[in-house]
């Protein structure tokens, strides 16, 4: 669904209070920020991540992000231990996820540690987009991609 | 949002108090915290780097040291500048729900009330998108912006002085001449209260003007409230992490390169080997044009006086490898160039590697 100029896959899943997309492979999670996040954070100017192997808790950073002089985490849906970071994708462009959240812009690839008790949250398909619509509303946001 | 805001008034407290504070008042908020602005100056000057910055990439901690300057990083983003009593902080710790969910309309509420204060003292400042104050070009303050726990943080000044020479020196740079050229686009493109009024106005009477502006701009009363023990506990583990070696050092990560004096003007340094030598860049953008070029290396260029000539007839053309190579052929031409082994298209590239690094935020 595109809405208010804002990309939201329906076959992904979606944390949308801290509006981070996942894609579950096997026992893995890809995370990244969603279109209205990239849009709402603007220009990622820096980047750093938590190490590969940290377990980190719901909710808290996963990755802090530096964008027109604001700084702010990229938060775990759910507790998780980081299997791998994009990192070397971001050091070729740190505008990737400004330029494509859903495919070369992702984050963190994680392994769930507590999903079973934690996933209640999530939404995925037409819920998703019912969803994104209200909070696109309320924030009042046109989503912008990244060109060069 | 609350119609009432807490301040907290705090000139002449410790440089890391200056900066420990916003944390731990944004650490601490609950949902029954109130929306605090913190109006805050420091009683010694510092060096403050920003979240992402390699602190011994981007500060000469050698000067700092010999000088006494106290180093902090912050948890906003940005590059090292230097502060002191020169410069009045003003802090917005508040709950995300009552700033507008766009950085670029956030940065243009908190800075429109410091527009208003200039205004009324007589400057004709204005924003600058995205989060700049500008008066007739030149910049008066930065702005940053933070997530911390649940509250977003919005920081800035009101400028009395600020201390131009001090901040070129603060800074590691590859060169003195760009030291130099730092300095001189500071003197160019930065300017403060006292520059503009010819004096300095009176620290309360501003401080108050700034706090009737603000009430006006977001329809709220503001009360002169108390710093509270949860804060005062949560301030004290923020100051030992900022004394912190592993806080301070900690590695800048994926973060762009040069130093960036206002919205519009950025200052970079490069090198490129060419066959007959390195041919060193620094350059002064300015809204996309070389506003000011200089090149150095170890190349031999003759006649001697055309390395000069050169740069001056860079100066306002639009950065791009065509309009570069068009105008260094032209320059070859006039001024009979003779540089072995260093080519016009190696001018080019040189310049454009400079050009073509992202800008720094």
């Amino acid at each position: 669904m595109i809405y208010y100029g804002c990309d939201i896959p329906e076959n992904l899943y979606y944390d949308i209070e801290r509006d981070v997309w996942i894609r579950f492979e096997d026992n893995v999670a890809v995370l990244g920020m969603t279109d209205l996040a990239q849009t709402r954070c603007g220009k990622f100017t820096a980047l750093s991540f938590r190490d590969v192997g940290k377990v980190v808790q719901q909710g808290k950073a996963l990755a802090t992000i530096e964008s027109a002089k604001w700084v702010g985490a990229f938060p775990a849906p759910f507790t998780c231990e980081i299997v791998e970071t994009n990192e070397k994708g971001f050091t070729k462009n740190i505008l990737l996820a400004n330029k494509e959240p859903y495919t070369t812009g992702w984050l963190v690839k994680v392994r769930p540690t507590n999903l079973e008790n934690e996933r209640a949250h999530l939404v995925t398909g037409e819920a998703a987009t019912e969803k994104y619509k209200e909070r696109i509303q309320e924030l009042k946001i046109n989503c912008l991609r990244c060109i060069d | 949002m609350s119609r009432k805001i807490r301040l907290l008034y705090m000139e002449g407290v410790s440089p890391l108090r200056s900066q420990t504070v916003y944390h731990a008042v944004g650490y601490a908020m609950k949902q029954d915290t109130p929306n605090t602005i913190i109006m805050v100056a420091p009683n010694a000057p510092y060096v403050c780097v920003g979240y992402h910055q390699d602190l011994q990439k981007e500060v000469d901690l050698d000067y700092c040291a010999a000088h006494g300057l106290p180093v902090y990083r912050r948890e906003v983003g940005g590059g090292a500048v230097f502060l002191d009593n020169g410069q009045l902080f003003t802090q917005w710790i508040f709950h995300k729900e009552d700033l507008p969910a766009s950085l670029e309309e956030r940065f243009k509420l908190y800075i429109d009330p410091l527009v208003a204060t200039y205004h009324e003292l007589g400057i004709p400042a204005k924003l600058r998108p995205i989060n700049d104050v500008h008066v007739n070009g030149k910049k008066i303050g930065g702005t940053g912006a933070a997530q911390m726990g649940i509250a977003e943080i919005l920081v800035g000044s009101l400028m009395y002085t600020f201390d131009k020479k001090t901040m070129s020196k603060v800074l590691k740079v590859p060169s003195e001449k760009m030291r130099d050229k730092i300095f001189e686009s500071l003197e160019a493109y930065m300017t403060t209260m006292t520059e503009q009024l010819g004096s300095t106005p009176d620290r309360v009477a501003v401080k108050d003007l700034y706090i009737k502006k603000v009430a006006e701009a977001l329809g709220a009363e503001i009360y002169e409230g108390e710093w509270n023990p949860e804060e005062e506990v949560m301030a004290k583990e923020i100051d030992a992490r900022f004394l912190s070696d592993e806080w301070l050092y900690q590695k800048g990560q994926l973060r762009q390169q040069g130093v960036k004096i206002h919205q519009d003007v950025h200052i970079v340094e490069t090198a490129f080997k060419a066959q007959g030598g390195l041919i060193r860049v620094i350059a002064r953008l300015t809204e996309g044009r070389i506003d000011d070029v200089t090149l150095s290396g170890d190349f031999t260029l003759l006649p001697s006086f055309a390395l000069g000539a050169l740069e001056q007839s860079l100066r306002g053309i639009a950065a791009t490898p065509e309009s570069l190579k068009s105008k260094i052929e032209e320059a070859y031409y006039r001024l009979q160039i003779q540089s072995p082994g260093v080519t016009p298209a190696d001018f080019t590239i040189a310049i454009m590697n400079a050009v073509r690094l992202p800008q720094p935020a």
